[in-house]
């Protein structure tokens, strides 16, 4: 037990100091989308990886978060820490009313209707022209680095730390969740609907509670990312590829796990970015073929993910997978 | 303990090619000027992305080499005020996403140190790649994305060589009423047809007040979804609402989309004014063949603008050369835009940023020394837009686009209305 | 043109838009039936397919109709040979392993394509097959008349080789319950081989000959692919019957939305219609 927290606080210590590491905005850029698809895969694990309810539609929170803390700048001149607030309560609402009827649906049925939504949404917003349609939107500049304002010009580190604390505090309150009763109600969920019903557990109540918490993370995210791009647009925030990228980070990492999402994440956005570095230029999409075929090898190889890779063995509950017979 | 061991071996490669790959610096030589241009490079502008490097690489050589050529630093080696250094184009890969193209820009200033950057071909990439450069003091600039908002942002270090949708949609307006006075022809309706990206966007809007401000009836006004699977329900609108001319704005597979289904669907619609995107892509012609002819364009470029001017058709066959194919409006403007950018520099007489920038402010570059039909490139002391770009309209027929507007530099008779489908 | 005529024409266009949707659907439908499994790869087997037509049709003047079942035959085998390396490991596995494995398949397939044919839009010179069929003032092209068809055809014939044949039954069997079907002495492995050989052979056929009235290009598979999936789940998965006329309703609801409401919107009904289907009848319509 000892033994543990020195591991966690080296790597918190570690996390600190990474970004003098590696001092240069490139590899700090780097650090920072790593660290939002960690937080992003993280969110959407408890929806999908805990309570197996799997969403290829996350990026809808992901834009409202984005949307909504730079409209309320724009409009009411609203601080976008409140906004991310407002932003991550809207987009807790909208998952729960989308939550309601489609969690009816199982599997692939559910998967599709959440791709639905997202192409829905990223439509919507491209002809709401209160948010500036297509053309998108540009939080007003802040001049000077202040917390207060979100924004921050100089230097990339302030984003890199908004990002390191908010993803401790996610990991733990996944953490948290997964030694509740909350927890156990998610896995029940996830290993036997009909267990579940029958055991006397809400179903619908259960994975309502798991898309709220999962969307509200999610929504933070797109409002710190909205700030530090300066710059959204449907395209960039609604993107599907946004959703896609999210769940891949959480599986290749290892879903329902603690930790999988962040080695997803690690692995497939340094892969992306540097192999983009190293192979973009001769526009032959080396970079993705690279890139894809990790994803594969993966999947096809070792379906428990990164930490599967490693010979991590999930702490809790009977392993779910089942092999090929 | 043994397991231990294992795992250990496995994860130490992994972190020490996490920390190898971070640790990834790219180490700059002195004598020369590094350029770094951002462009789609994968993705669906993939194959219009690789030619833009095509026009810079062509750029650079003649620079770069000795070329017997009438034109600005083709007789001397490399940029004469620097000691002949050379220009090196660094590419680099947007895909069409202004997130990766922002870190692009990060990554080329912070490691290869470029003494400007060009791009983006999407003005959304554009947007977020030179608000990198701004935050850096580094010389962006753009010769091709034409999104008005662009230059109204107050930037220090941006400067756009390139007309706006603006000066277009304004060119495409005054061709329709020069074409009526010179021929009495009937022109009251225009449908507005734009994809749904900002691109179409910022175009349906200027193109609404403008046909507004001049009298014109816009009878349909669609917004389609860019790249569709269909545009059928599109089409059947515009064949209802019958218009004296259509004004589209739409990529390559969109483009080639709408001339199929108008030809399916039995329609031909008197006029087709496109702005540029798919319409000047070179795949219009090699996809659609003979149904590309009489489709009209607002243009930066074309072919025939070297008949009567040998030094714009030998640009032309050396960029055919290099890639087989005729340079178009994009790439005739990312060309030119790398000419004022060395020749800036060679004002300059440094690689000194603040230099660079004033002597770009300063820039005073004649119309006859470009290969695009401009009256030259000055740019406006405030918003750093040149003042001086402008359009032409160009016609597809046979195969190749050729100038009908402005009437001084025309080499065609524009056909309007176009015949019908089963008259060609 | 009259109210009625407009009307006609709207719907007839969204009904061929449909067949060409099912084209790609009715793989996913017989994957998915069979095996239990979804191939998010399948518009890039489509994309495969046309450009197998593409090159044939280049390199020997073969009209595309004739590449079909060249462009099936060769998709055929790759489709059975990425089973027996690859797919097999994930049958059987959750859904998230399955996901995985053929989202990447389709960014690889997507970039190999890419990086062997370049990012050039190309399409077929034209054939006899061209021209436009006037019934009364509505206008049908040819190039989209054939495709359409030619679904037709496939959905049928898919049908009557997995009701019919001694090997579609077998494929039913297995699809029912795999281990009472490899105690009567079916080969589970081969028929699942056989299961995704058929299923990509289907986007090699609808590749060949889509490409008559579309462009081919290495990302024209994701066009397809989000409004395939909807007409599959619509229909409800594994059925393929229920994968046309998922295909149709889609196709309709877009054509008729597109002329008579919005074209911003049109996609937005499609999709509209799937929730609404699934939430009333959360198996799709034909689903089981």
């Amino acid at each position: 037990m000892k033994n543990q927290w020195t591991i966690v606080l080296g790597a918190i210590a570690v996390g600190a100091v990474l970004p003098y590491v590696f001092p240069g905005p490139f590899p700090r850029h780097v650090m920072i989308m790593v660290l939002v698809y960690a937080i992003l895969g993280t969110a959407w694990n408890i929806l999908g990886g805990y309570a197996g309810q799997v969403s290829l539609g996350h990026a809808v929170y992901f834009g409202i978060g984005a949307y909504t803390s730079t409209m309320a700048f724009i409009v009411w001149r609203l601080n976008p820490w409140v906004g991310m607030v407002l932003g991550a309560v809207i987009a807790a609402s909208v998952a729960i009313l989308m939550g309601y009827p489609t969690f009816k649906l199982r599997g692939f049925y559910f998967a599709i209707a959440t791709i639905a939504l997202g192409e829905m949404f990223r439509i919507l917003f491209v002809n709401w022209e209160w948010v500036g349609g297509a053309v998108g939107l540009e939080p007003p500049i802040i001049k000077g680095d202040r917390l207060m304002s979100m924004q921050f010009h100089l230097s990339k580190v302030p984003y890199y730390y908004i990002l390191f604390i908010m993803f401790l505090c996610v990991l733990a309150l996944v953490r948290v969740i997964e030694r509740s009763k909350l927890g156990y109600y998610f896995r029940a969920v996830k290993d036997s609907h009909e267990a579940a019903l029958s055991s006397g557990i809400d179903t619908t109540q259960v994975k309502l509670v798991a898309v709220a918490i999962s969307a509200f993370i999610t929504s933070m995210v797109g409002t710190v990312y909205a700030q530090y791009l300066l710059y959204i647009d449907p395209y960039v925030v609604f993107a599907g590829s946004i959703s896609v990228k999210v769940c891949l980070v959480a599986i290749l990492g290892g879903e329902g796990r603690l930790m999988g999402p962040f080695f997803g994440s690690v692995v497939l956005v340094l892969l992306s970015e540097y192999s983009r570095v190293l192979f973009g230029g001769t526009g032959r999409g080396i970079d993705l073929i690279i890139y894809g075929w990790l994803i594969v090898f993966v999947a096809a190889f070792q379906p428990r993910g990164i930490l599967g890779l490693l010979g991590l063995k999930k702490q809790y509950a009977p392993e779910v997978m089942r092999k090929h017979a | 303990m043994k397991r231990s061991l294992v795992r250990l071996a496995i994860m130490l490669p992994v972190l020490a090619l996490v920390f190898g790959l971070l640790a990834v610096p790219i180490l700059g030589k002195v004598d020369t000027v590094k350029v770094g241009v951002i462009y789609p490079l994968t993705g669906s502008a993939a194959a219009t992305g690789k030619d833009y490097i095509a026009a810079y690489q062509l750029a650079a050589d003649i620079v770069n080499n000795k070329m017997d050529l009438d034109f600005p630093f083709a007789r001397t080696e490399g940029i004469p005020a620097l000691g002949g250094a050379m220009i090196e184009i660094v590419p680099a890969d947007s895909q069409g996403s202004p997130e990766v193209g922002r870190a692009e820009a990060e990554r080329l200033i912070s490691s290869v140190k470029p003494t400007a950057l060009m791009g983006c071909h999407h003005s959304a990439v554009t947007k977020t790649a030179s608000q990198a450069a701004e935050r850096f003091g580094t010389v962006f600039l753009c010769p091709d994305s034409t999104s008005p908002a662009l230059t109204e942002r107050g930037y220090e270090w941006f400067f756009r060589s390139g007309p706006t949708d603006t000066t277009f949609i304004e060119d495409t307006f005054d061709f329709i009423e020069d074409l009526k006075k010179a021929r009495g022809l009937k022109v009251e309706t225009v449908a507005i047809v734009s994809e749904d990206t900002e691109f179409g966007k910022n175009i349906s809007v200027v193109e609404e007040q403008m046909a507004a401000t001049r009298g014109y009836r816009v009878v349909e006004k669609i917004t389609f979804q860019n790249n569709s699977t269909n545009v059928n329900s599109e089409v059947l609108r515009l064949k209802r609402a019958n218009p004296d001319v259509i004004l589209m704005a739409a990529y390559t597979s969109d483009t080639i989309l709408f001339v199929r289904t108008f030809k399916e669907q039995k329609y031909t619609p008197p006029a087709v004014i496109g702005q540029r995107a798919g319409f000047i892509s070179p795949e219009i012609f090699t996809t659609l063949g003979k149904d590309a002819d009489y489709l009209f364009t607002t243009n930066v470029w074309a072919p025939d603008l070297g008949e009567k001017r040998p030094i714009v058709k030998r640009i032309n066959e050396l960029y055919r050369a290099k890639t087989g194919k005729d340079l178009t409006g994009d790439y005739a403007r990312a060309f030119t835009g790398a000419f004022i950018l060395v020749d800036a520099i060679n004002r300059a007489g440094s690689v000194n940023p603040e230099a660079i920038r004033k002597a770009l402010l300063a820039t005073d570059y004649p119309g006859s020394q470009l290969i695009v039909p401009w009256a030259g490139v000055r740019f406006d002391q405030k918003t750093h837009q040149n003042t001086l770009g402008r359009g032409i309209i160009t016609q597809a027929i046979g195969g190749v686009y050729r100038t009908v507007w402005p009437f001084d530099l025309a080499s065609q008779e524009a056909v309007w209305p176009v015949p019908a489908w089963d008259k060609r | 043109m009259s109210g009625t005529q407009v009307f006609a024409q709207t719907v007839l266009n969204g009904l061929l838009m449909g067949c060409i949707i099912a084209l790609v659907a009715i793989g996913i439908a017989l994957i998915r039936g069979v095996m239990d499994m979804v191939n998010f790869a399948q518009g890039e087997f489509l994309m495969l397919g046309m450009y197998c037509a593409f090159w044939v049709n280049r390199l020997t003047g073969l009209d595309p109709l004739l590449t079909a079942p060249i462009a099936g035959a060769v998709l055929f085998v790759l489709g059975a040979v990425m089973y027996k390396t690859l797919v097999r490991r994930v049958v059987g596995a959750p859904m998230l392993a399955q996901v995985l494995l053929t989202f990447g398949f389709s960014i690889v397939l997507v970039n190999t394509a890419l990086f062997l044919w370049g990012a050039e839009f190309r399409t077929i010179p034209e054939t006899w097959i061209r021209g436009n069929v006037d019934i009364g003032g509505v206008v049908i092209g040819v190039t989209t008349l054939v495709p359409a068809v030619v679904s037709v055809i496939m959905a049928a014939g898919v049908y009557w080789f997995m009701v019919k044949t001694r090997m579609g039954r077998a494929l039913q069997a297995t699809a029912m319950n795999k281990h009472a079907a490899a105690l009567v002495g079916i080969d589970t492995e081969r028929v699942y081989a056989l299961a995704f050989g058929l299923a990509s052979a289907c986007a090699g056929v609808a590749g060949s000959v889509l490409a008559l009235s579309y462009y081919v290009f290495p990302m024209v598979g994701t066009v397809f692919n989000l409004f395939a999936f909807v007409a599959v789940a619509l229909g409800g998965f594994g059925s393929i019957p229920g994968a046309f006329i998922g295909g149709l309703i889609i196709g309709v609801a877009d054509s008729v939305t597109g002329f008579y409401v919005s074209t911003a919107f049109k996609y937005v009904v499609a999709f509209g219609i799937y929730l609404a289907t699934v939430i009333w009848r959360p198996k799709g319509l034909f689903g089981w």
